[in-house]
């Protein structure tokens, strides 16, 4: 099997605070990643440092089999602005808020950063957004603006972005937190269609059940350390420590 | 009265060009001082903040009378009047517009550029295409304000001589022993108000297609 990410004793302080102590986990291609844990655990820092909106202060970091950062002396050490960006190009992140941007219609949303990062022309670029806009079932709102569609038509169109610059992994943070259980099916549904097709993802989410279904591996985060990895019919139905035991019983009651 | 509308249609140019003078450099420069208010360097950024409270808390009157004699008394080098009222005013505007831009700037979700970095656009690319467009829809209201302002500071313009619509006007009123100028000036300054003011209307209108 092919690995498609390794991340290594990443370490992560903001001021003070160790907010990621010692952070390691490997995601094989086509795999699925899901990551839970509970609020503050350094879930989103660590989606943020490896799809690069924060700097990593300790750890190595190999993505599609190029390094990102490298631990040296005790820090990270990275490469420089040309290697970083064409790393950057292999990753995608979808955001809990979707942060479309709302001056562009749908289409251009799609099309924009194809366009100006990829250098695709027009019709390349449109035919290719107008794909995943069918895939998601949107391909009436290629006109429309985000703020004429609902929290979920909005967050396939975010997805749809991340997909059309065609990354070897796409990480995804809390994309259901800001919607109702009928649109959170949606993105699930979306998301398990994409699991389907053996893209390779990882994902932070408080839906237990999903994770647990579409996941090859899942890891529980909290203080930030991974508690406890494995499984996931493990991790979710026989976990081992009771810090995992207590927070997967939480979600059980609600 | 003929005589006389021509006379203030002269003074209302030397108005214009105070007033377009002051938009082709304040606007830009709002940018730089702007960036200046917001940068991480210390120093920098209280000089900045500094520069916008003299600007801010002083009157622009003084400012003028200031930017006109101070040359003049600390280096003994003069220069022309309407060049002294063009980098007052410019000063002076650009902090306002920069506290405009700031307020426009940081109103952005944080998200916006997140987005823009993680799907790879430039630094420029992300500001220019994705940043901007969202701030100048922001702040035109704001902006409107201020430029209506700006017209009616350019009779200020008169403290240090530059002979502009309102020196103009009161000159003939005194000559003529008659207020009519007065008012013809004050028609003057409408009409320029109510076409500023349209064109910010219309600009909303058209940045109007989202939200
Ligand atoms: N930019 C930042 N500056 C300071 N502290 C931060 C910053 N970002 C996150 N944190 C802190 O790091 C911790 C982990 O945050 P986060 O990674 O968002 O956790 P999670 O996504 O698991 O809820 C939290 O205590 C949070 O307050
Ligand atoms: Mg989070």
């Amino acid at each position: 099997m092919e690995t498609m990410l390794r991340l290594k004793g990443l370490k992560k302080n903001f001021g003070e605070n160790a907010i990621l102590r010692d952070i390691s986990f490997t995601i094989e291609k086509g795999n699925v990643l899901s990551i839970i844990g509970p609020s503050g655990s350094g879930k989103s820092t660590t989606l943020r440092i490896i799809t690069q909106l924060e700097k990593a202060d300790d750890g190595t970091l190999e993505i599609g089999g190029r390094t990102l950062f490298r631990s040296y002396d005790g820090k990270s050490v990275y490469p420089g602005i040309k290697e970083e960006r064409e790393i950057g190009l292999m990753t995608g992140l979808v955001f809990q808020s979707f942060n479309l941007f709302p001056h562009f219609t749908v289409l251009r949303n799609i099309t924009e950063a194809q366009r100006a990062v990829l250098r695709r022309g027009k019709d390349e670029a449109e035919y290719k957004a107008m794909e995943l806009l069918k895939k998601m079932g949107l391909e009436d709102k290629a006109k429309s603006y985000p703020y004429q569609l609902s929290g979920g038509q909005q967050q396939r169109v975010s997805i749809a972005r991340a997909l059309a610059l065609d990354p070897a992994i796409l990480f995804f943070d809390e994309p259901t937190s800001a919607l109702d259980p009928e649109l959170t099916r949606e993105i699930l549904k979306v998301i398990r269609s994409l699991a389907e097709e053996r893209m390779t993802m990882a994902v932070v989410t408080h839906e237990m059940n999903f994770a647990r279904a579409i996941s090859d591996y899942a890891i529980f985060m909290d203080g930030g350390v991974i508690v406890e990895e494995g499984k996931p019919d493990e991790l979710f139905l026989n976990p081992q420590m009771q810090r995992t035991r207590d927070f997967i019983a939480s979600f059980d009651e609600a | 009265m003929q005589g006389l509308i021509l006379q203030m249609l002269e003074g209302t140019i030397v108005s214009l060009k105070v007033f377009f003078l002051t938009l082709l450099f304040s606007l830009p420069l709002g940018f730089v001082v702007a960036k200046g208010k917001m940068t991480r360097i210390k120093p920098i950024r209280w000089l900045t903040d500094f520069y916008i409270q003299i600007m801010r808390g002083t009157p622009l009157i003084l400012q003028l009378i200031f930017f006109y004699f101070a040359p003049f008394y600390l280096f003994g080098v003069s220069y022309d009047r309407f060049t002294a009222c063009i980098v007052a005013f410019v000063v002076n505007y650009s902090a306002y517009f920069a506290e405009i831009y700031r307020s426009g700037l940081q109103s952005i979700d944080r998200g916006q550029h997140e987005a823009a970095k993680v799907l790879g656009f430039s630094k420029a690319y992300t500001f220019f295409v994705i940043i901007l467009p969202q701030v100048i829809k922001r702040i035109l209201p704001a902006l409107g304000n201020e430029v209506i302002t700006l017209v009616k500071d350019t009779a200020l313009a008169q403290t240090i001589g530059v002979a502009e619509l309102f020196r103009v006007a009161q000159t003939a009123s005194s000559r003529e022993f008659s207020t009519v100028p007065i008012f013809v000036a004050g028609v003057f300054y409408f009409i320029m108000n109510y076409i500023v003011s349209r064109l910010f209307t219309l600009a909303e209108k058209k940045l109007g297609y989202y939200r």
